[in-house]
Protein backbone atom coordinates (compact mmCIF):
# COMPACT_ATOMS: atom_id res chain seq x y z
CA UNK A 1 0.00 0.00 0.00
CA UNK A 2 2.83 2.50 0.78
CA UNK A 3 4.96 1.69 -2.33
CA UNK A 4 1.07 2.10 -4.55
CA UNK A 5 1.08 5.47 -2.80
CA UNK A 6 4.49 6.60 -3.32
CA UNK A 7 4.24 4.79 -7.30
CA UNK A 8 0.99 7.29 -7.54
CA UNK A 9 3.06 10.48 -6.18
CA UNK A 10 5.76 9.63 -8.89
CA UNK A 11 3.78 8.84 -11.60
CA UNK A 12 1.43 11.70 -10.86
CA UNK A 13 4.84 13.99 -10.44
CA UNK A 14 6.24 12.23 -14.17
CA UNK A 15 2.58 13.06 -15.70
CA UNK A 16 2.35 16.58 -14.20
CA UNK A 17 5.90 17.58 -15.69
CA UNK A 18 5.03 16.10 -18.67
CA UNK A 19 1.87 18.00 -18.86
CA UNK A 20 3.81 21.56 -18.31
CA UNK A 21 6.57 20.91 -20.32
CA UNK A 22 3.83 19.99 -23.31
CA UNK A 23 2.37 23.26 -22.75
CA UNK A 24 5.24 25.33 -22.22
CA UNK A 25 6.71 23.94 -25.66
CA UNK A 26 3.05 24.90 -27.61
CA UNK A 27 3.63 28.44 -25.20
CA UNK A 28 7.19 29.20 -26.67
CA UNK A 29 6.14 27.74 -30.35
CA UNK A 30 3.38 29.62 -30.69
CA UNK A 31 5.16 32.85 -28.99
CA UNK A 32 8.24 32.12 -31.54
CA UNK A 33 5.25 32.14 -34.67
CA UNK A 34 3.61 35.46 -33.51
CA UNK A 35 7.23 37.32 -33.12
CA UNK A 36 8.30 35.95 -36.12
CA UNK A 37 4.80 37.10 -37.84
CA UNK A 38 5.22 40.62 -36.29
CA UNK A 39 8.31 40.83 -37.57
CA UNK A 40 7.69 39.94 -41.11
CA UNK A 41 4.58 42.64 -41.08
CA UNK A 42 6.55 45.23 -39.32
CA UNK A 43 9.46 45.01 -42.20
CA UNK A 44 6.73 44.87 -44.66
CA UNK A 45 5.44 48.23 -43.02
CA UNK A 46 8.31 49.96 -43.25
CA UNK A 47 9.11 48.62 -46.70
CA UNK A 48 5.81 50.36 -47.85
CA UNK A 49 6.32 53.56 -45.83
CA UNK A 50 9.92 53.54 -47.28
CA UNK A 51 8.66 53.37 -50.97
CA UNK A 52 7.76 56.03 -52.82
CA UNK A 53 7.77 56.98 -56.91
CA UNK A 54 6.89 59.71 -59.02
CA UNK A 55 6.44 59.46 -63.00
CA UNK A 56 7.91 62.65 -63.69
CA UNK A 57 7.13 62.63 -67.67
CA UNK A 58 5.81 65.91 -69.76
CA UNK A 59 2.56 64.30 -69.98
CA UNK A 60 2.42 66.18 -73.58
CA UNK A 61 5.82 64.64 -74.67
CA UNK A 62 6.13 60.93 -73.74
CA UNK A 63 9.07 60.02 -76.54
CA UNK A 64 8.87 57.64 -78.56
CA UNK A 65 12.16 56.16 -79.25
CA UNK A 66 13.08 52.73 -81.33
CA UNK A 67 9.49 51.55 -80.59
CA UNK A 68 9.19 52.14 -77.32
CA UNK A 69 8.17 54.26 -75.30
CA UNK A 70 9.91 55.87 -72.47
CA UNK A 71 8.66 57.11 -69.41
CA UNK A 72 11.06 58.23 -66.13
CA UNK A 73 10.52 57.23 -62.77
CA UNK A 74 12.04 59.09 -60.02
CA UNK A 75 12.41 57.55 -56.37
CA UNK A 76 10.92 59.85 -54.22
CA UNK A 77 11.28 57.62 -51.22
CA UNK A 78 13.49 56.77 -48.49
CA UNK A 79 15.48 53.92 -49.95
CA UNK A 80 16.82 52.20 -52.66
CA UNK A 81 14.42 50.52 -54.82
CA UNK A 82 14.76 47.37 -56.74
CA UNK A 83 13.52 48.19 -60.81
CA UNK A 84 12.85 45.30 -62.44
CA UNK A 85 9.94 43.44 -63.98
CA UNK A 86 9.39 41.57 -61.30
CA UNK A 87 9.03 44.15 -58.63
CA UNK A 88 6.82 46.53 -61.19
CA UNK A 89 3.74 45.82 -62.72
CA UNK A 90 2.39 48.27 -64.61
CA UNK A 91 -1.48 48.93 -66.08
CA UNK A 92 -2.35 51.02 -69.21
CA UNK A 93 -6.00 52.35 -68.86
CA UNK A 94 -6.58 49.76 -66.17
CA UNK A 95 -5.20 46.49 -68.45
CA UNK A 96 -2.03 45.25 -67.05
CA UNK A 97 1.05 45.06 -69.38
CA UNK A 98 2.87 41.49 -70.21
CA UNK A 99 6.24 41.73 -68.17
CA UNK A 100 7.57 41.19 -71.86
CA UNK A 101 6.42 44.20 -73.17
CA UNK A 102 8.65 46.34 -70.60
CA UNK A 103 11.81 46.95 -68.99
CA UNK A 104 14.00 48.97 -67.02
CA UNK A 105 17.14 51.44 -68.17
CA UNK A 106 18.76 49.97 -64.40
CA UNK A 107 18.24 47.23 -61.58
CA UNK A 108 17.69 49.71 -58.58
CA UNK A 109 18.08 52.97 -58.06
CA UNK A 110 18.87 55.53 -54.90
CA UNK A 111 17.44 57.93 -53.37
CA UNK A 112 16.50 60.80 -55.61
CA UNK A 113 17.51 58.76 -59.33
CA UNK A 114 15.65 58.34 -62.14
CA UNK A 115 15.59 55.34 -63.94
CA UNK A 116 13.50 54.71 -67.67
CA UNK A 117 10.89 52.32 -68.27
CA UNK A 118 11.05 51.35 -71.75
CA UNK A 119 7.67 50.19 -72.85
CA UNK A 120 6.33 48.70 -76.17
CA UNK A 121 4.64 51.21 -78.06
CA UNK A 122 2.61 48.84 -79.61
CA UNK A 123 0.67 48.22 -76.34
CA UNK A 124 -0.37 52.21 -76.54
CA UNK A 125 -2.47 53.64 -79.27
CA UNK A 126 -3.24 57.29 -79.84
CA UNK A 127 -5.09 59.69 -77.27
CA UNK A 128 -5.63 59.62 -73.65
CA UNK A 129 -4.45 57.14 -71.54
CA UNK A 130 -3.61 56.66 -68.02
CA UNK A 131 -0.13 54.78 -66.77
CA UNK A 132 -0.08 53.43 -63.47
CA UNK A 133 3.04 51.57 -61.91
CA UNK A 134 2.49 49.47 -59.23
CA UNK A 135 5.49 48.91 -57.46
CA UNK A 136 7.06 46.89 -54.22
CA UNK A 137 4.03 46.27 -51.25
CA UNK A 138 1.72 47.66 -53.95
CA UNK A 139 3.04 51.34 -53.51
CA UNK A 140 1.95 52.93 -56.82
CA UNK A 141 1.55 55.68 -58.88
CA UNK A 142 -0.70 56.80 -61.76
CA UNK A 143 -0.17 59.14 -64.41
CA UNK A 144 -1.93 61.05 -67.00
CA UNK A 145 -1.01 61.32 -70.68
CA UNK A 146 -1.64 61.81 -74.55
CA UNK A 147 -0.08 60.12 -77.36
CA UNK B 1 0.41 15.88 -5.33
CA UNK B 2 2.04 19.64 -3.91
CA UNK B 3 5.46 18.89 -5.73
CA UNK B 4 3.85 17.93 -9.35
CA UNK B 5 1.69 21.14 -8.92
CA UNK B 6 4.93 23.28 -8.11
CA UNK B 7 7.23 21.09 -10.60
CA UNK B 8 4.48 21.98 -13.29
CA UNK B 9 3.95 26.07 -12.04
CA UNK B 10 7.54 26.18 -12.49
CA UNK B 11 7.84 25.20 -15.93
CA UNK B 12 5.00 26.76 -16.88
CA UNK B 13 5.77 30.21 -15.51
CA UNK B 14 10.19 29.90 -16.96
CA UNK B 15 7.93 29.75 -20.37
CA UNK B 16 5.95 32.59 -20.06
CA UNK B 17 8.38 34.16 -18.82
CA UNK B 18 10.75 32.66 -22.04
CA UNK B 19 7.60 33.85 -24.15
CA UNK B 20 7.33 37.62 -22.64
CA UNK B 21 11.09 38.20 -23.07
CA UNK B 22 10.82 36.78 -26.50
CA UNK B 23 7.92 38.98 -27.71
CA UNK B 24 9.87 42.27 -25.59
CA UNK B 25 12.95 41.49 -27.39
CA UNK B 26 11.37 40.90 -30.86
CA UNK B 27 8.24 43.54 -30.72
CA UNK B 28 10.21 46.65 -29.50
CA UNK B 29 12.89 47.00 -31.76
CA UNK B 30 10.17 46.12 -34.97
CA UNK B 31 8.03 49.04 -33.34
CA UNK B 32 10.88 51.28 -33.11
CA UNK B 33 12.28 50.60 -36.87
CA UNK B 34 8.46 50.90 -37.95
CA UNK B 35 8.14 54.36 -35.91
CA UNK B 36 11.09 55.88 -37.78
CA UNK B 37 10.41 54.55 -40.87
CA UNK B 38 6.96 56.76 -40.38
CA UNK B 39 8.78 59.99 -38.96
CA UNK B 40 11.10 59.85 -42.30
CA UNK B 41 7.95 59.25 -44.41
CA UNK B 42 6.24 62.14 -42.75
CA UNK B 43 9.18 64.49 -42.90
CA UNK B 44 9.04 63.38 -46.57
CA UNK B 45 5.33 64.74 -47.14
CA UNK B 46 5.96 67.64 -45.49
CA UNK B 47 9.12 68.59 -46.83
CA UNK B 48 6.98 67.94 -50.45
CA UNK B 49 4.69 70.80 -49.30
CA UNK B 50 7.48 72.88 -48.27
CA UNK B 51 8.94 72.57 -51.79
CA UNK B 52 8.33 74.76 -54.68
CA UNK B 53 10.42 75.83 -57.76
CA UNK B 54 9.76 78.55 -60.87
CA UNK B 55 11.86 78.42 -63.94
CA UNK B 56 11.89 82.55 -64.33
CA UNK B 57 14.11 82.90 -67.42
CA UNK B 58 16.09 80.88 -70.47
CA UNK B 59 18.17 82.28 -72.42
CA UNK B 60 20.38 81.34 -75.42
CA UNK B 61 24.43 81.06 -75.25
CA UNK B 62 25.21 79.37 -78.28
CA UNK B 63 26.23 81.69 -81.61
CA UNK B 64 23.26 79.32 -83.56
CA UNK B 65 21.09 76.37 -83.84
CA UNK B 66 21.49 73.87 -82.03
CA UNK B 67 20.83 75.89 -78.90
CA UNK B 68 22.83 75.94 -75.57
CA UNK B 69 20.31 77.19 -73.04
CA UNK B 70 21.13 78.62 -69.30
CA UNK B 71 17.97 78.31 -67.60
CA UNK B 72 17.14 80.40 -64.47
CA UNK B 73 15.31 78.40 -61.90
CA UNK B 74 14.35 80.21 -58.09
CA UNK B 75 13.40 78.35 -55.02
CA UNK B 76 10.14 79.70 -54.24
CA UNK B 77 9.57 77.06 -51.60
CA UNK B 78 11.20 76.96 -48.28
CA UNK B 79 13.54 74.07 -48.07
CA UNK B 80 17.34 73.60 -49.37
CA UNK B 81 16.95 71.57 -52.49
CA UNK B 82 19.76 69.48 -53.62
CA UNK B 83 20.61 70.28 -57.62
CA UNK B 84 22.27 67.08 -58.47
CA UNK B 85 19.33 65.35 -57.75
CA UNK B 86 17.42 67.32 -59.94
CA UNK B 87 16.01 66.23 -63.84
CA UNK B 88 15.49 68.54 -66.67
CA UNK B 89 13.46 67.48 -69.66
CA UNK B 90 13.12 69.08 -73.01
CA UNK B 91 10.19 68.27 -75.13
CA UNK B 92 9.82 65.68 -72.95
CA UNK B 93 13.60 64.11 -73.17
CA UNK B 94 15.67 63.56 -69.79
CA UNK B 95 18.52 65.86 -70.57
CA UNK B 96 22.07 66.03 -69.38
CA UNK B 97 22.96 69.34 -67.39
CA UNK B 98 25.56 71.12 -65.59
CA UNK B 99 23.95 73.42 -62.58
CA UNK B 100 25.97 76.23 -61.03
CA UNK B 101 25.54 75.52 -57.96
CA UNK B 102 25.24 72.18 -55.85
CA UNK B 103 22.59 73.52 -53.35
CA UNK B 104 19.67 75.57 -54.35
CA UNK B 105 18.69 77.72 -50.77
CA UNK B 106 14.94 79.50 -50.75
CA UNK B 107 14.76 82.53 -52.30
CA UNK B 108 17.74 82.21 -54.22
CA UNK B 109 18.32 80.88 -57.88
CA UNK B 110 20.77 78.63 -59.71
CA UNK B 111 21.56 77.98 -63.41
CA UNK B 112 21.68 74.71 -64.95
CA UNK B 113 22.97 74.52 -68.83
CA UNK B 114 21.83 72.51 -71.17
CA UNK B 115 23.13 71.87 -75.41
CA UNK B 116 22.10 70.85 -78.29
CA UNK B 117 18.75 71.73 -78.20
CA UNK B 118 15.48 72.99 -80.22
CA UNK B 119 14.82 76.47 -81.17
CA UNK B 120 11.11 76.41 -79.09
CA UNK B 121 10.59 73.78 -76.79
CA UNK B 122 8.71 72.91 -73.05
CA UNK B 123 10.72 72.72 -70.48
CA UNK B 124 9.69 70.93 -67.30
CA UNK B 125 12.48 70.41 -64.32
CA UNK B 126 12.24 68.26 -61.51
CA UNK B 127 13.09 68.48 -58.07
CA UNK B 128 14.86 65.87 -55.66
CA UNK B 129 11.58 65.57 -54.35
CA UNK B 130 9.45 65.02 -57.40
CA UNK B 131 7.93 68.48 -57.64
CA UNK B 132 8.18 70.51 -61.17
CA UNK B 133 7.53 73.49 -62.80
CA UNK B 134 7.13 73.86 -66.77
CA UNK B 135 7.95 76.30 -69.30
CA UNK B 136 7.34 76.82 -72.74
CA UNK B 137 10.51 78.73 -74.33
CA UNK B 138 11.19 80.20 -77.62
CA UNK B 139 14.60 81.24 -78.13
CA UNK B 140 14.41 84.84 -80.19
Amino acid sequence: MGFSLTGAHVIYFIVSVIIASAVSGVLVAVTHNVNTSLSETGDRIQTQLDTDFKIVNDPHNIPNISGYYRFYLKNIGGKQLATTNTTFNLFVDGEIISTTKYNFSDESIQVGEITTIYLANSEISSGDHDLRVVGPQAVDDEFAFKI
Amino acid sequence: MGLSLSAATAIIGVSILLSIEFMVANVIPTMTDTNDSFDEMRERTIDQMQTDITITNVTNTSLGAPYDLNITVENTGSIVLETSYFNILTNGTSQEFICSDPYLYPEDMVYFNITNQPKNGRLKIITDNGISDYLDYVIS
